[in-house]
């Protein structure tokens, strides 16, 4: 959580430098916060607009940034953000105070580009109920060895996030899962219900999305020299023709 | 009930995405204590999470967020003189 404070906090001066809304309305504002936080059909709009800036327009990056991939291109991103922020805002009161914020955005940001920017996507998600008894039944075998392990949490360390996103972006029908479970926090049963399939689908995308990505990372890191270890290349490469193999399937 | 190697590898995400049960998380919290593969294991994803989190923040456009920001003074705007 504490990981991408950073971007924020340079996403804040570099975005917020015209007035924010605090400082135009600072009087509503201290009148605002002295009302009752109970009664939430009591909150007046010029308190409910202040904890809007406060909350929800600091995950701007994250929601850009997967409205970016998934519209792949950068003025339907806007459109989806500008949207979802809207919606966001006009349905504030039904948002609980303390409960999972990130998650409840990136649920309108999937609603909205489901319904508004990609009717495919709908159909895309539903086209195949995934086996899962692959790795229910015990494919739990680690890409690698004990001991080059930790050469792999070293080699992805030195990563460039370009080819984090690059990666993510090739995982086909296991993309839109891991991202909304990893980046999103949203609990499984939110993501089976806006993609509209079932929770042990989520289970399934998510195990065989990260395992391909992680396979995805560690042959890049192994291609570009970010690995030494020789133990971790042979692991690699069996990982690799395990999955030529079973692949094929995004 | 206790958890072995593969049990506990195979509720790696789910662990780490709270979607367990709390007997579920005492078993795997216990086998993690005594098992370093599992351990590993649970580390590198949990890494491997921060590093796509990490990763997939954009900073967006200076002209969105203040867009974005405009449309909701007008709609606050719109509540207050509703």
């Amino acid at each position: 959580m504490t990981s991408y404070a950073g971007s924020l906090v340079s996403f804040k001066t570099t975005t917020l430098n015209s007035k924010p809304m605090s400082e135009l309305n600072s009087a509503q504002k201290s009148a605002a916060t002295e009302a009752t936080p109970k009664a939430k059909s009591t909150k007046s709009a010029a308190q409910k607009a202040l904890e809007f800036e406060q909350l929800a327009i600091p995950l701007m990056p994250q929601v850009y940034g997967m409205a970016l991939r998934w519209t792949k291109n950068p003025s339907d991103a806007e459109d989806l953000v500008q949207d979802t922020f809207a919606k966001a805002f006009n349905a504030w009161d039904q948002f609980e105070q303390g409960t999972n914020l990130k998650a409840w955005i990136f649920r309108i940001l999937t609603n909205t580009q489901i319904n508004s920017y990609n009717k495919k996507a709908k159909d895309q998600a539903k086209v195949s109920i995934d086996q899962f008894e692959e790795w229910q039944l015990g494919d739990v075998e680690s890409l690698t060895s004990l001991s080059s392990r930790s050469a792999e949490l070293e080699a992805l360390d030195r990563l460039p996030a370009d080819i984090i996103k690059q990666s993510l972006a090739e995982l086909g029908e296991f993309q839109q899962v891991v991202e909304l479970a990893v980046i999103a926090e949203m609990p499984y049963a939110a993501i089976a219900e806006e993609l509209g399939i079932p929770v042990g689908t989520v289970m399934s995308r998510l195990h065989r999305g990260k395992k391909k990505l992680r396979e995805k990372l560690l042959d890049y890191a192994i291609q570009e020299g970010y690995v030494s270890d020789p133990k971790l290349k042979s692991d690699s490469s069996k990982a690799t023709q395990a999955t030529e193999t079973t692949g094929g399937n995004s | 009930m206790t958890f072995d190697c593969q049990e506990t590898k195979r509720h790696v995400h789910e662990y780490l995405h709270n979607e367990l049960s709390e007997a579920e998380i005492k078993e795997v919290t216990a086998h993690l204590a005594n098992c370093d593969s599992c351990e590993t294991d649970y580390d590198l994803e949990h890494f491997v999470n921060n590093s796509i989190q990490d990763a997939c923040s954009e900073v967006p456009p200076q002209e969105l967020a203040e867009k974005v920001l405009a449309n909701i003074r007008a709609m606050q705007a719109g509540i207050d003189h509703a």
